[in-house]
């Protein structure tokens, strides 16, 4: 097959960057939503293989490295920028476009990328152009989670590229293949990679901007970072046993967070942590099941994670409120009803409810960990699972939509709140049909998984084991549901070792450690200028030293005395250096002469 | 309403119980699969394990008042 000659992260970065100088409102919506068509299309037209590649510095750089893998990331991402468009339409601010434009073309350069130089470029982009999807929210805490998040990335950036030129020094090739853990280059790519996939305790970047992010802006962050972090493990890091558990921790550390969360966009966003896990344990587990369980996962997650934000952000939109506290028992059900449905959907998505989309992604690496006998592994997992049933199904939906309001507002609806924009909702529906399509039929996306899938998910054993876990899980929510609405706290997580910490450094570095500075600069300027004074004749030093020793020696009482040498002094200091005053006869100079010669022989031949 | 939810809710939480015995499982990879209803039994300690777990963790530890952070 012939090879269209556009990549497709340079039709979504020249659209984004075209988009602002189109001068009619329609023309600008109609672009948004071609941009992503366009790009798709593009998609269905690339055969497998490499394109794009040129030469480097005495490398090759290849843009296009096009393979079932690739692929199928690059469909995914793709499909979601078009619904992420949809539901972003009514959005007026051009820039919130343009970011989330370059934002996708540089996920998909780094889908695309078949060497590490190329992978670092687009990495970087990635995470300068999301930040503006957290800043343009433009209050306080945006913008200070958004410079929070540029920071860790940028570390991570770093860690990234450090890890790239040891390994290129030590292998002498920039091929992005399989690396493996070994050695220093190999484990900072790694460890670039994972604080982008949002490991613990590399996470908080994650649970902190993602909440702070605009309603539209997050829907696209939830996709992009994280997902094409899971891309570069499975490319670079497959069967590593590190991530089996960093991703099973991941999984059941994300459920625990969520649990006892209050911000629903929050709550949400520890759930990415733990949908990642999953992912990042199929990595690690590395057989062809796993493999491609985390990255049908992935393809799943990206669909049902954006309708979940995209339901709470429409509840944002309608109401501007984002605690459950604020939230419950104020009957969001009857004035939102088709977000609600649509926002279930999501939910049992996500919670691997039979007929939907999780159900036929996160079993396969479950299975694969039962396959390769890892007990703990596959209960970690499960217990993952239930805690994200419950967060998500039970909890999430009781806090927002029915519940008991714990406080003493007496509010019983919200008023003015109604259904979001027709365009939200359209989005919403459209990504609520992707999540039962496949949950449906799992062919269409068994299809383009990166290896031939033998995998059969509708079994009766395993549907009848997973509603009984789903539904005893239920049961125990029911039992506590008087306990378990929204309380008006924040939870720590690891980002308190960068802000609390850090900002005593910086008012460590504030205080103390500037007066300390300007302390020894005050002492060093002081002496500076008394050099300088007595360098300005160095005849008169001796006697201008004696003369202050005098003067410090004489008591205070005797002030005669005292302005009697001050006056010496001042006519010593004033005193300038004039070679004429000081010169001396030749004699003397040729007496000086030869006496140093006369001591240099005397050490050079005696000693 | 609530009441007949619940009536639906006890009675499929009945079904996939006794279903569940009567289903053959294929492919027993762990001891535990052995266990009748063993989901169902991991399904509700197991929520209440993280119910639990994740409020005590929270009650004595993570959680603090909302201006935690504020200057």
């Amino acid at each position: 097959m012939t090879i269209n000659a556009i990549h497709p992260a340079f039709i979504f970065i020249a659209g984004g960057l075209v988009l602002p100088f189109l001068k009619m409102r329609l023309a600008k919506q109609m672009a948004q939503l071609l941009i992503p068509v366009a790009a798709f299309i593009d998609l269905l037209y690339m055969g497998q293989g490499t394109y794009w590649t040129y030469p480097f510095l005495g490398y090759e750089l290849i843009l296009g490295r096009v393979d079932k893998l690739s692929l199928c990331f690059g469909y995914v991402f793709v499909i979601i920028a078009f619904i992420g468009m949809v539901y972003a339409l009514h959005v007026k601010e051009d820039g919130q476009h343009t970011a989330a434009f370059l934002y996708v073309g540089s996920t998909m350069g780094v889908v695309f990328a078949g060497d590490l130089f190329t992978l670092y470029a687009f990495w970087e982009i990635m995470a300068v152009s999301s930040v503006f999807l957290i800043w343009y929210r433009k209050d306080k805490k945006a913008l200070d989670a958004g410079f929070r998040y540029i920071m860790v990335h940028i570390f991570g950036g770093c860690c990234l590229l450090a890890g790239i030129l040891i390994h290129i020094a030590g292998t002498g090739s920039i091929y992005f293949n399989p690396i493996g853990l070994d050695g220093l280059g190999s484990t900072l790519i790694l460890l670039g990679f994972i604080i982008n996939a949002a490991v613990p305790p590399f996470h908080a970047w994650l649970s902190d901007a993602y909440p702070e992010g605009t309603i539209t802006g997050s829907v696209f962050l939830t996709a992009f970072t994280t997902k094409s972090a899971v891309y570069v493990l499975l490319r670079g890091f497959p069967g590593t046993e590190a991530l089996i558990w960093l991703g099973a921790i991941m999984a059941v550390y994300g459920v625990i967070f969520a649990v006892i969360e209050n911000d629903i966009r929050r709550l949400l966003s520890y759930h990415i942590v733990s949908q990642v896990g999953y992912m990042v344990a199929g990595v690690g587990i590395g057989t062809e099941l796993a493999m491609n369980g985390s990255s049908a996962h992935a393809f799943c997650h990206i669909l049902y994670k954006a309708l979940l934000f995209m339901a709470a952000g429409a509840v944002i939109y309608v109401t501007g409120r984002r605690k459950m506290s604020d939230l419950q028992g104020r009957n969001l059900y009857r004035q939102m009803p088709v977000t609600l449905i649509l926002y279930l959907i999501g939910a049992f998505s996500i919670s691997a409810v039979p007929l939907f989309s999780g159900f036929v992604s996160k079993t396969m690496v479950v299975a694969s960990a039962a396959d390769t006998n890892r007990a703990l592994v596959f209960l970690m997992l499960h217990l993952a699972s239930i805690g994200t049933f419950f967060c998500l199904t039970l909890k999430l939906t009781n806090g927002t939509w029915f519940g008991k309001d714990t406080g003493d507002s007496g509010e019983e609806s919200i008023e003015g709140a109604g259904e979001a924009p027709l365009n939200m909702l359209i989005a919403m529906g459209l990504a609520a049909v992707a999540c039962v399509f496949i949950g449906v039929y799992p062919q269409v996306l068994y299809r383009i998984l990166p290896y031939p899938v033998e995998y059969q998910p509708y079994t009766a054993h395993h549907v009848i084991n997973t509603m009984q876990l789903l539904l005893f899980a239920a049961a125990a929510f029911w039992i506590y549901i008087e306990k378990l609405g929204g309380k008006r706290t924040i939870t720590l997580d690891t980002d308190w070792l960068y802000r609390i910490p850090g900002r005593l450094f910086l008012s460590f570095c504030e205080k103390p450690l500037n007066k300390l500075r300007s302390d020894v600069q005050g002492s060093c300027s002081t002496n500076r200028a008394f050099v300088v004074s007595l360098s300005k004749n160095p005849f008169t030093v001796p006697l201008v030293l004696a003369e202050s020793i005098k003067l410090k020696m004489t008591p205070a009482d005797n002030s005669e005395r005292r302005e009697e040498i001050a006056a010496r002094l001042h006519q010593l200091k004033s005193i300038s250096y004039n070679e004429n005053r000081y010169m001396i006869s030749i004699g003397w100079s040729v007496m000086g002469c030869i006496g140093f010669v006369s001591v240099f022989a005397l050490v050079f031949f005696c000693l | 309403m609530i009441r007949g939810f619940k009536a639906i809710f006890f009675i499929s939480i009945g079904l996939s119980v006794l279903i569940g015995l009567f289903v053959p499982n294929e492919h027993v990879s762990f001891w535990w699969e052995g266990i009748p209803a063993f989901d169902a039994i991991f399904g509700f300690l197991g929520c209440i394990l993280i119910i639990f777990g994740a409020k005590a963790l929270g009650h004595y530890w993570l959680q603090r008042d909302e201006d935690y952070y504020d200057d």
